[in-house]
């Protein structure tokens, strides 16, 4: 790797005050599988390179009266473990796990893993179909905006070169709502989506219909993206089996899969048809499993 | 469990090692190298080796983490280096300008094509520079090196280092390489480098005689090995002018022959060190960087090592060729071959490597394990602008195995014939002829294939009917 | 340049190195500890594997300044004077490894799994071995090698004094 100068911040505030000091030809080092990765082949490198990962003030999982709050450093192992989320979304666990191995889980953060914003990143579409939001930090104060905006393409999120991402907000109104989350991939580890999708809603057990529901597919599009015709088309919808799968078949035709060596687009909106479907299947069968309860 | 747990109340809680044992681990681990000793053979009984139960003599260094690969040798004073890699596939190359990388700061030594004393080799053809000195042949030729202080000071220099290229257009379909009135990638060389022809019988009497003709075309792709270790190579020469060089070369005398061949220093001042290997395939059975390494380190005075990078295993190093594969085969109504006709083409990349065993090995098998009286199996290997294809476990038998098993199938399924009885019923038998006429013995074929179908539960499929 | 502290196998070792060496190297070339390997250097083959604070990471990944302070855990720590560390046994009956160099990775992968799960299942073998590419074994006989262990541990016949 090429040479650049390496500083520890001890807290948030102190990574907020590096960046806007060492700023522009600066880069943020959490958990490092993407950055070092980046780094290592790269004609490129920043002057300085800040670390952020000892400032514990960024690990804390705490429901709020906002709603979920997860840090930015917090990794996968630990939001697969983390009692909280297991018990309200069952599909971020999911999510998490799907990412390359215990290795990289135990060093990738969930921060880390948003702001590399790869089009098929594994824990965007859930946090997405949650209506989540993030908090930025910087020079310029603190802001909150809604993750859909936070992308802005392949590898380009809104953070200017002093910001920091803070927070990962899912708020109250998504709380344990009925989501999850699927990946496809040529292999079962260490492998990136051809295409993966969440998809969650409020059941309407009274009327027995969706309400609320959201669709989010990530490595179709240059940013994870929502589905907004599907999810029109189930809103207020009886909830059956033939409207999941005409829910998927609208999807198709909102997305832009690109051919590559790993797959056709063809193959890929196949792939979006089946996996928006059975996410669907999968939130209703989550929905009922806990009305029992 | 929490990180405040220390790893001695972990793995006393699970039962591993208690919380003494793992107080008395070794603590400066690297002034004592083998805490265990090592598993040594005992060569002076004589034992009745079948059947006995064995453990590898290189377990217990493995488990230990002491056995030694090449990269984990550091030699007193030992320099870094870095090969320039080409980039583009097919060019002549006009100029190498090396002035601003000589001059950057721990860089010790740069050399290019025109410092190799013997510009040349190869196991059978000697196409293949060591460097690339006027042409480029494909993307991953390095075309320079840089021996440095530090191996980042070695990849900064071979940035600066400008290559002046004629671009040409670049051969990459095999298809394309085997017309005559392509121009040749090797000109004045044809671009076939390689043709086998095997006749047995009279393959259009055979056809005459059949009932059905198939014909089926199998292509597969270009396969790298992948070791865990990636190449190696560490070279220095004593006071006594005699080079040494410690490599992850899986060939070492035919090394010594090249590195003698390409330096003009007699083979009996070439000693070239071997350890344990971290995975060959066939990818390492040539040298790759030796020479140039034995060249710095003889302008530097220091020991070189090199190591390839993951992304230089694929660029740089020989591949499995890609086999494009037409089989025609006439049979009679229930399945028996009267005649086979194949033509095999060898993407043989841009350098031969290993393609003539390659090319040999897959003709003689293409006919599959299969009584054919009438064959006509034609083979040629033909140059591409792509990474040279060389040895790989099997040299060109597993890509001939996919077309014809394929094709077997395919035929069962078109005859309505159970896939398994259509390889019984002409499968290879005591005292049969191979392709080039040898009389085969100890044949097993069909038991093979009976205890494999046995063992699968073949008969309580469907048949007939398989895909 | 940066100065480095490390408690590497219960002993502390300290370097001064550049800012962007990473975790593996100064394993290898700053401490002399060449058991971890470098195999791609991108934390897609876990030949670099090794535990710090408890955890499994490519060390290829992480900055030697990230380091600072913790405690790192590394093949050449398992065996003591006396004995074989429990997994580096059943590897060696089992003849787990061939050419050996994703051995340690994977052995430490091993221990990992194990100090966190005394008893997986074959699943989550196969789960906390995934991160560690193997080229020459096709994996059956280093998850063979988990399970003895398990097994031994499940029954409590398996411990550091029978190894």
């Amino acid at each position: 790797m090429k040479a650049f100068e390496f500083v520890a911040a001890r807290d948030s505030q102190h990574a907020v005050a590096l960046l806007a000091q060492y700023a522009p030809s600066v880069r943020v080092v959490a958990g490092g599988t993407d950055l070092l990765a980046d780094l290592k082949f790269s004609s490129h490198v920043p002057k300085v390179v800040v670390d952020i990962s000892r400032a514990d003030d960024l690990r804390t999982i705490a429901v709020t009266e906002e709603g979920l709050s997860i840090g930015t450093l917090v990794t996968h192992t630990e939001i697969m473990r983390s009692p909280v989320i297991r018990e309200m979304f069952p599909a971020l666990v999911d999510a998490a796990h799907t990412i390359g191995a215990v290795q990289t889980r135990n060093l990738g953060t969930l921060g880390g893993n948003l702001v590399t914003a790869v089009p098929s990143m594994d824990s965007g579409p859930t946090l997405v179909a949650l209506d989540a939001r993030v908090t930025i930090d910087g020079s310029g104060g603190r802001r909150q905006i809604p993750l859909t905006e936070f992308f802005v393409g392949p590898r380009k999120t809104a953070l200017k070169p002093d910001e920091l991402l803070i927070e990962i907000l899912i708020p109250k109104a998504s709380l344990s709502k009925p989501t999850q989350f699927l990946k496809f991939g040529l292999r079962k580890g260490q492998a990136l989506a051809l295409v993966n999708v969440a998809a969650g809603f409020w059941p309407d057990w009274t009327k027995n219909v969706f309400t609320a529901p959201r669709i989010a597919l990530g490595a179709v599009a240059p940013t994870v993206i929502r589905a907004p015709q599907a999810e029109a088309f189930l809103e207020g919808r009886a909830m059956t089996p033939e409207a999941m799968a005409e829910a998927g078949q609208i999807a198709v035709g909102e997305v832009k899969p690109i051919s590559d060596f790993r797959a056709s687009a063809g193959y890929r909106r196949d792939l979006v048809a089946v996996l928006t479907k059975r996410a669907l299947e999968g939130a209703y069968a989550l929905a009922q499993s806990r009305k029992k309860q | 469990m929490d990180s405040k747990t220390t790893v001695a109340e972990k793995t006393a809680a699970t039962g591993l090692l208690d919380a003494e044992d793992l107080m008395r681990a070794p603590a400066l681990a690297p002034l004592i190298p083998y805490p265990v000793e090592a598993l040594v053979p005992d060569v002076d009984k004589q034992t009745p080796a079948v059947g006995q139960r064995a453990t590898r003599p290189d377990a217990r260094l493995h488990g230990l983490g002491q056995t030694k690969y090449i990269d984990d040798f550091y030699l007193p004073g030992m320099l870094y280096a870095k090969i320039k890699r080409a980039g583009v596939a097919s060019a002549r190359i006009i100029s190498i300008d090396t002035s601003e990388a000589e001059r950057m700061p721990g860089v010790m030594a740069v050399i290019t094509g025109k410092d190799v004393p013997v510009n040349s080799f190869g196991p059978s053809l000697k196409d293949q520079p060591v460097l690339a000195d006027t042409r480029v042949f494909h993307a991953g030729d390095g075309v320079a090196a840089v021996a440095a202080l530090t191996e980042q000071m070695a990849a900064d220099a071979i940035e600066k280092i400008k290559v002046e290229y004629e671009e040409f257009t670049p051969v990459l379909d095999p298809l394309e390489s085997l017309k005559l009135e392509t121009p040749g990638v090797h000109a004045p060389s044809s671009n076939i480098y390689g043709h086998k022809v095997i006749k047995k019988g009279d393959v259009e009497k055979g056809f005459a005689e059949s009932d059905h003709i198939f014909e089926g075309s199998f292509r597969t792709q270009m396969v790298e090995h992948v070791p865990l270790e990636p190449h190696a190579t560490v070279a220095t020469w004593d006071a006594n002018g005699r080079l040494t060089i410690y490599s992850t070369l899986g060939r070492i005398t035919l090394g010594r022959a090249d590195v003698a061949r390409t330096l003009g220093v007699p083979m009996s001042r070439i000693r070239i060190v071997a350890t344990i290997v971290g995975g060959n395939f066939g990818g390492k059975n040539e040298i790759t960087t030796e020479p140039v390494m034995a060249l710095l380190a003889k302008k530097t005075g220091r020991p070189v090592k090199c190591t390839f990078t993951r992304p230089e295993e694929f660029t740089s190093s020989t591949t499995r060729h890609p086999l494009i594969m037409d089989y025609k085969t006439g049979v009679t109504k229930d399945g028996r071959i009267l005649a086979r006709k194949i033509r095999l083409v060898l993407d043989g990349g841009a350098y031969c490597s290993w393609s003539e065993t390659t090319l040999g090995k897959a003709c003689i098998l293409s006919a599959g394990p299969y009584v054919i009286d009438n064959l006509y199996a034609e083979a040629f290997v033909v140059y591409t602008n792509k990474t040279m294809t060389g040895a790989m476990r099997g040299f060109g038998a597993p890509q001939v195995c996919f077309a014809y098993e394929s094709h077997m199938d395919d035929m069962a399924k078109a005859l309505g014939i159970d896939p398994l009885q259509m390889r019984l019923i002409n499968a290879l038998k005591e005292g049969s002829l191979s392709p080039t006429g040898q009389t085969l013995h100890s044949v097993a074929v069909r038991e093979s294939l009976l205890q494999a179908a046995q063992r699968f539960g073949w008969n309580e499929k469907t048949t007939g009917a398989t895909a | 340049m940066v100065k480095v502290t490390v408690t590497v196998n219960g002993e502390s070792r300290t370097a001064s190195v550049p800012p962007e060496t990473t975790l593996l190297k100064l394993l290898r070339e700053s401490f002399n500890l060449t058991g971890a390997k470098l195999g791609c250097d991108v934390g897609d083959c876990g030949a670099c594997t090794v535990i710090v604070d408890g955890k499994i990471v490519n060390s290829c990944l992480m900055l030697a300044g990230q380091a600072d302070g913790r405690d790192v855990l590394t093949i050449e720590g398992l065996a003591t004077m006396e004995r074989l560390h429990p997994i580096q046994k059943a590897f060696e009956d089992k003849g787990s490894l061939q050419c050996g160099f994703c051995g340690p990775g994977v052995i430490m992968a091993a221990k990992a799994l194990l100090d966190e799960n005394p008893n997986p299942t074959v699943q989550e073998i196969r789960d906390g071995l995934a991160g560690n590419l193997c080229r020459c074994t096709g994996y059956t006989k280093m998850i063979e090698a988990v399970q003895v262990i398990a097994r031994g541990t499940a029954s409590g016949q398996v411990t550091a004094k029978s190894a």
